[in-house]
């Protein structure tokens, strides 16, 4: 007799006791699961059960002798039904017999409690109400027994949104079961309730890239209920040797929508939610009302302080980490009176590609990698309450030195929390009208017939690459420009240009600061024209 | 003359070319330490732009430095 069996047929558990019998055994004990008439509160009127047979059946007879070896007896099998079932049917039936009854009753729990718990077996409820729904979880049954939790605050609660299920139907396919969370719920901080907590959190990561991608795999994968991603970019060569949720076949497709599909097959429990565009001052605040935790990932000092100014009016905790080659920095933000934000730490606002760009500096993957895993932690202890008794700080990694450094850091007492942004530092003339600063073109011809003269910011090296016809005359590195070996030229009106279009409008604020008034920014950079 | 322990992050390490250095200095304050070290190692970033923390603590420029301190230069960084 096979230990592990599935029957589209119904079970006969006298047929498969006699399978047991042996003269050495002294019992036998058996366990049967019955199709009841109810689950989680609904008149439930009949099941359907399906299995990926040949996994399930490999990861049942595992069970099977793992039960046999711990507990000693003698022999053991279980067969689960598939199919459809009706009310009062038998679902499973576990037979163990060994020489004495404690070894039997043991193994034949054990043995029904894995096959629960590791069997790819899903069960479609057909609802007296007409609806019907897929459901896997064991716990879900014990939690709605109230053995654990309240069933509102079960910590698998988010497989059981309708969405998911109404595609699985449609498609007549069952949903795939989400990770078994037991290794973290082993934590004593975390547990079954803490398990719910992070359910039923949302969290919303603004930028898919280097540190977004950690971040959003380990929260994912954590079972965090709802995720938003903010990313306007597509996913380019470039990003694929740090960014590796995207592989060669995603060049060109949004990141947002390639890093939620991903996401949504990690764990189909989580709801993905896609806001394929950059974080602006017109869309920053509605995009962090919708969640209750807010993970800075961007690569640009812009979004980091539009991101910490909204989350100040929010009122809502925040994580921001940065990278520099082999270095990090990790910050979080809790909304306490005490509590610096982003401008205590840098109340002289710093403006990109002026202290070191991450496209000219070069990075190695680990190290955004890193500091996303730090982040997807600083998360994790939030929604868990496990920060209690923490002290700002920023801290400092180095990767190269494998060091990590610690600095307790305070309010600012010129930052006004109330008025987010509104430091001496922002009031700058630079900072006031974006809109103005940067003018889009949709190619190179009509930006070179707009007036303006083109200026080409990128680094040498950046250029090489470039085919011939589309070379920019005039190129001033902006490595140049910082460490005062070249000069802008004070007089004449300008087209800036760089690879995104981040550099460039850091030098036209700038230079708009300095009284500047003919320099514009070419909005997305080279990387946004349609040549 | 003080004997004070640095440590260089980003592009002050690069600039700098060493992650740290023990430096025997009249300055009196993390500041004139700053621009002490700006000028030998031709830093080019101005004190506005970066943070100072002492001791494992952010510090004002103004800051007093006492022998054995260990001194930390923080520009901020954006990459990501």
């Amino acid at each position: 007799m096979q230990t592990f069996a599935f029957s589209t047929v119904p079970l006969e558990p006298g047929r498969y006791r006699e399978a047991l019998a042996e003269p050495t055994a002294g019992g036998y004990a058996s366990f049967e699961g019955w199709v009841r008439d109810h689950n989680e509160g609904r008149a439930v009127r009949r099941l359907e059960y399906e299995a990926f047979e040949t996994l399930a059946v490999k990861e049942g007879e595992r069970i099977v002798a793992e039960a046999v070896r711990r507990f000693g007896v003698t022999r053991a099998a279980c067969v689960h039904r598939v199919g459809a079932l009706g009310i009062g049917e038998l679902a499973v039936w576990v037979g163990v017999s060994a020489a004495h009854r404690g070894e039997a009753f043991a193994a034949c729990r054990y043995i029904i409690d894995e096959v629960k718990h590791r069997v790819p077996i899903w069960k479609k409820e057909h609802y007296a109400d007409g609806d019907s729904g897929w459901v896997n979880c064991e716990r879900c049954a014990a939690v709605a027994d109230g053995r654990h939790v309240h069933a509102a605050e079960h910590p698998l609660a988010a497989a059981h949104r309708h969405d998911r299920i109404d595609q699985a139907a449609s498609g007549g396919v069952p949903p795939l079961p989400p990770p078994d969370y037991s290794r973290q719920i082993a934590l004593p901080e975390v547990g079954i309730a803490g398990q719910a907590k992070l359910a039923a959190a949302s969290v919303l990561v603004v930028g898919a890239g280097g540190l977004g991608v950690p971040v959003l795999q380990y929260l994912a994968a954590a079972g965090v209920g709802r995720l938003g991603i903010v990313d306007g970019d597509v996913v380019e060569a470039s990003n694929l040797h740090r960014q590796p949720l995207y592989g060669p076949a995603d060049v060109g497709q949004p990141k947002a929508e390639v890093a939620a599909r991903r996401l949504q097959a990690l764990n189909p429990a989580v709801r993905v939610d896609v806001h394929a565009e950059r974080a602006e001052a017109s869309n920053v605040d509605a995009l962090v009302a919708g969640y209750d935790l807010v993970m800075e990932c961007t690569d640009n000092f812009r979004t980091k302080f539009l991101v910490n100014d909204a989350v100040l009016r929010a009122c809502k905790p925040a994580v921001f980490a940065s990278v520099h080659q082999y270095e990090g920095q990790l910050q979080v933000y809790r909304p306490l009176p005490h509590w610096p934000c982003l401008r205590c730490l840098w109340p002289e606002a710093p403006r990109d590609g002026l202290v070191g760009n991450c496209a000219e500096a070069g990075v190695l993957g680990p190290v955004p990698a890193t500091l996303g895993a730090m982040q997807a932690m600083q998360a994790l202890k939030r929604l868990l309450g496990l920060d209690a008794g923490e002290t700002p700080a920023l801290v400092i990694v180095d990767l190269l030195g494998v060091e990590t450094r610690r600095l307790a850091a305070q309010r600012h007492p010129g930052c006004d929390h109330e008025r987010p942004g509104t430091t001496p530092a922002a009031e700058e003339p630079g900072d006031a009208m974006p809109a103005e600063l940067e003018l889009d073109f949709e190619t190179l011809a009509e930006a070179f017939e707009s007036g303006l003269e083109l200026v080409d910011i990128r680094e040498s090296w950046e250029r090489a690459h470039d085919p011939p016809g589309l070379q920019i005359p005039t190129h001033l590195p902006l490595s140049e420009l910082v460490h005062g070996r070249a000069e802008f030229p004070a007089e004449g009106r300008y087209l800036i240009i760089c690879a995104h279009g981040v550099r460039s409008l850091s030098l036209t604020e700038h230079l708009r600061s300095l009284g500047h008034p003919g320099v514009y920014s070419l909005r997305g950079g080279l990387a946004a024209l349609k040549s | 003359m003080n004997s004070i322990e640095i440590q260089y992050f980003a592009v002050l390490r690069e600039r700098a070319g060493i992650g740290r250095e023990t430096v025997q200095t009249s300055a009196a304050t993390a500041g004139e330490l700053y621009d002490e070290l700006a000028a030998r190692h031709d830093f080019g970033l101005p004190r506005a732009m970066l943070r100072v923390a002492v001791n494992d603590e952010f510090a004002e420029w103004s800051r007093p430095l006492a022998a054995g301190d260990r001194v930390v230069f923080i520009p901020p960084v954006a990459g990501g």
